[in-house]
């Protein structure tokens, strides 16, 4: 059947003869694909080698990204790894990434298969709620007061509570449940299934997509997030991987001023760039596996009927 | 019936992992009925290297000693996010017992009735009055007749120094130049004759990139000794009899012309524009130009100087005094005192926590705390040397020493203690021999050389009124247009500019900004 199939999109590709304006936009697409991945590309590169940058490098950047491979060091790596501190900082952006997005996702999904059931008494007047503070944010103040007020100050919980649910990604699941086939949900519910044994039942086991989709969205908003953490966390022993890194970044070369560092012979540089590079691992880690659903979640989540 | 066990096994994790490790609290407040409580956020001596541990020896000390439970946060290491760190908690009347806040913060704090004077903290601290607050100090936090504050010394002043080849002024013949010309000849020769004698074209006379700051504006810090050759280094003047912004004064428009001199002769490293600090930094290294201005330890510390020796070993840098311009001017340029204000809660102080603070505060400016907070443990990281002054190359675990990664977790609160005194800056900069050209090189000496030199005295000047962006930007393009050649460097288009410049916000930036120094005593 498979065999069938290629010998058919190969006839295809034969009789179809590229026209000379078929080679310029190829031309063009091919061009612009380059460039824009040079653009992704080179950053990227830069800060992969100013991580192997050893302590006795000097030169200026550009010629950095061209150091020999067997000139690099390991200095700033095995800093950072034996650093007590980044790796507690590694450990509580963990239990933020987990706890957030277990906790995003059990108020995002009911909320959203509420919303998506048309029946649904005040429907509208719940959407309004719910979009308004959207479109209205009532800012940092009363938040921080609202936190402060609900004893969430200095837990861990406090970075996530307040954005648990993102109503842009509740009204992506909702559309994604409204494309879900009617006459699944009501044959469910003509057997006797309660509206939470549908959601559980029914709905989820179709809605793995938008829900590795949405996790995502939500796991790189906390793993990525300084300001919450900045904001409501006191102890030094809760400071998440974004904390660190902001501090990382914001050292101004003490060399300047002392003899030392505090990530032993390892440059400034090497460090930031490390540092930066090791806190987007996970991200990186986990994208591949995630994308399959990611393209098919998005999609459709975006086209309704 | 398997799905549905894997389901509740699943809910059953996900409960665990939300009531368990999420909802834990960092440190619990210590009971009523036993030491007081003192909750300190604190500015980190090295932002990076993580807080004291847990264990620390020092809260034990502490708490034996003055009967307080410290509790430790670290502000984060941005100034604008320590701002909304504080002022959040301000607006739930949430702020710590003690803490560290900025100016021009703290005076809204005041205006809130949310910290507590400290005027009568001084005299019960009389070992740290002594060595932290002198009247500067003690003026520097005053609003309304009272201080607010407790300013301890900052950043050492007049760090920086000008900088020329001395090697390349022995190979081409020439003397240390005294005034503006002879600089200007110095830097041709540099350009134009080889002084490192490699048969290339491929050094330059002076080197530099942009470093602004408030007080140091366009084009900033590295150039400051030309424009103090003119008397109008930094962004402002300060003198009673003719204060404002230098770009307003005549002298500004001769530097300018000056500097488009440099340029167009291309005796300035042609990169100076584009240059980064780390950029400026490996070009020095790389032997680029021949003079330049640069601070004393990231000129002359170990690992700072080893790339310069390992390239030249015969080359030297010689700390020079700024040049005399054609109005007998001279300046490195201008330096301030800068501090960090340590502040006390209006709450703390209901909670009768200020004499508390007060011994808490005592007792770090005792030998003892002086020590602990600055060095850590005697034996454990650092050792004393025979003039008494710690070092660490006596502790064999190098991470435990006080230069080492786990050291400075338990000298995080250094700039507690510390007040540029003789014993820290000789640990900070101890004399060496440099690898290579086995010389003996000391950052202390250079600094002390530094300080010796002609400086304008700008006190307060950092904390002046800024520009609104848009003027900055109108500001720092357009002088950078007349040096680069976009616009033409002539006393018809500068008046236009300045001009221009005045009705843009910068007259009323300069009037606010006299008024202010005016009220604050500044001007001198």
């Amino acid at each position: 059947m498979n065999k069938k199939k290629k010998v058919h999109l190969r006839t295809v590709s034969i009789a179809v003869k590229p026209t000379a304006a078929d080679h310029s936009f190829n031309l063009f697409v091919d061009a612009f694909l380059i460039l824009l991945l040079v653009v992704i590309a080179v950053p990227l590169w830069s800060t992969i080698t100013l991580s192997f940058r050893p302590n006795d490098y000097i030169g200026n950047n550009l010629e950095g990204m061209f150091l020999a491979p067997w000139k690099w060091s390991t200095a700033a790596y095995k800093a950072l790894l034996g650093n007590a501190g980044f790796v507690l900082a590694f450990k509580n952006s963990f239990k933020i990434l987990v706890g957030g997005v277990v906790c995003a996702l059990l108020l995002t999904i009911p909320l959203a298969y509420v919303l998506s059931i048309p029946t649904l008494p005040g429907r509208k007047a719940l959407s309004i709620l719910i979009i308004l503070p959207y479109v209205f944010n009532v800012g940092m103040i009363p938040t921080y007061l609202l936190v402060t007020n609900l004893g969430l100050i200095d837990k861990i919980a406090a970075v996530f509570l307040p954005g648990a649910i993102s109503t842009y990604n509740c009204l992506i699941m909702r559309s994604f449940f409204e494309g879900i086939p009617n006459e699944l949900k009501e044959s469910a519910r003509i057997d006797g299934a309660t509206e939470i044994q549908v959601l559980v039942r029914i709905i989820l086991p179709l809605s793995k997509a938008i829900i590795m989709t949405i996790g995502l969205f939500y796991g790189v908003a906390f793993w990525n997030d300084f300001f919450h953490a900045m904001l409501y966390l006191n102890s030094n022993s809760l400071q998440p991987l974004p904390i660190l890194l902001r501090n990382i970044l914001m050292a101004s070369g003490m060399n300047e001023y002392v003899e030392v560092s505090a990530f032993g012979d390892a440059p400034i540089a090497a460090i930031k760039a490390a540092s930066v590079f090791m806190s987007a691992i996970p991200m990186i880690v986990a994208y591949p596996f995630i994308q399959k659903y990611f393209t098919k979640g998005t999609l459709l989540g975006s086209v309704k009927g | 019936m398997k799905k549905q066990r894997v389901l509740w096994i699943c809910l059953v994790a996900v409960l665990s992992l939300i009531t368990l490790p999420v909802f834990s609290q960092g440190a619990k407040d210590s009971a009523a009925t036993g030491p007081v409580a003192i909750e300190l956020w604190y500015g980190a001596a090295v932002t990076e290297a993580g807080p004291p541990p847990a264990d620390w020896v020092g809260y034990s000390i502490i708490k034996e000693k003055l009967n307080i439970d410290l509790k430790l946060t670290a502000l984060p290491s941005n100034e604008s996010d320590q701002d909304v760190k504080i002022q959040a908690a301000a607006a739930a009347n949430n702020l710590p017992d003690l803490f560290m806040v900025r100016r021009d913060v703290l005076g809204r704090l005041v205006g809130q009735g949310l910290v507590a004077p400290v005027d009568d903290l001084y005299a019960k601290m009389p070992i740290r009055t002594a060595t932290h607050y002198d009247s500067v100090s003690q003026s520097h936090a005053r609003f309304a007749g009272k201080s607010y504050g407790l300013a301890d010394p900052g950043s050492i002043n007049k760090n920086e120094g000008l900088l020329i080849r001395k090697d390349w002024l022995d190979n081409l013949g020439l003397a240390v130049p005294t005034t503006l010309d002879e600089l200007m000849d110095v830097l041709r020769a540099f350009t134009y004759d080889d002084p490192d004698g490699n048969g290339k074209n491929d050094t330059y006379g002076y080197g530099a990139f942009q470093e602004i700051n408030n007080y140091e504006a366009w084009p900033g810090r590295r150039l400051e000794p030309i424009f103090g050759a003119f008397g109008v280094d930094g962004t402002w003047s300060l003198k009673a009899a003719d204060p404002g912004l230098m770009v307003l004064k005549d002298g500004f428009f001769d530097a300018m012309v000056f500097l488009k001199k440099m340029v167009d002769e291309g005796v300035m490293d042609p990169n100076w524009l584009a240059y980064k600090k780390d950029d400026f930094r490996a070009a020095w290294k790389q032997g680029r130009f021949g003079v330049m201005r640069e601070q004393n330890a990231a000129f002359a510390a170990e690992s700072n100087y080893a790339p310069f020796d390992k390239n030249f070993p015969n080359g030297e840098w010689i700390v020079v005094d700024a040049p005399i311009g054609p109005g007998g001017h001279a300046s490195i340029g201008p330096y301030t005192a800068s501090f960090r204000i340590y502040a006390i809660s209006a709450k703390a102080e209901k909670a009768g926590k200020k004499d508390k603070i007060a011994a808490l505060l005592e007792w770090m400016a005792s030998d003892e705390g002086y020590y602990l907070l600055g060095w850590g443990v005697e034996g454990v990281n650092y050792t004393l040397d025979k003039n008494g002054v710690p070092v660490a190359d006596q502790i064999a675990n190098r991470d435990l020493a006080f230069t080492g990664s786990v050291g400075q977790t338990v000298t995080q609160l250094r700039n507690m203690v510390f007040y540029n005194g003789d014993i820290e800056l000789l640990a900070r900069y101890p004399k060496y021999i440099t690898a290579t050209s086995k010389k003996e090189m000391s950052a202390l000496e250079v600094l002390r050389t530094m300080q010796t030199k002609t400086w304008t005295a700008a006190i307060g000047s950092d904390t002046l009124p800024i520009p609104n962006a848009d003027l900055k930007r109108f500001y720092e393009q357009g002088l950078s247009e007349f040096i680069t050649g976009k616009r033409v460097l002539n006393r018809t288009n500068w008046n236009a500019w300045i001009e221009q410049f005045k009705k843009l916000g910068g007259q009323s930036w300069n009037d606010s900004a006299v008024a202010f120094a005016a009220e604050h005593g500044l001007l001198i």
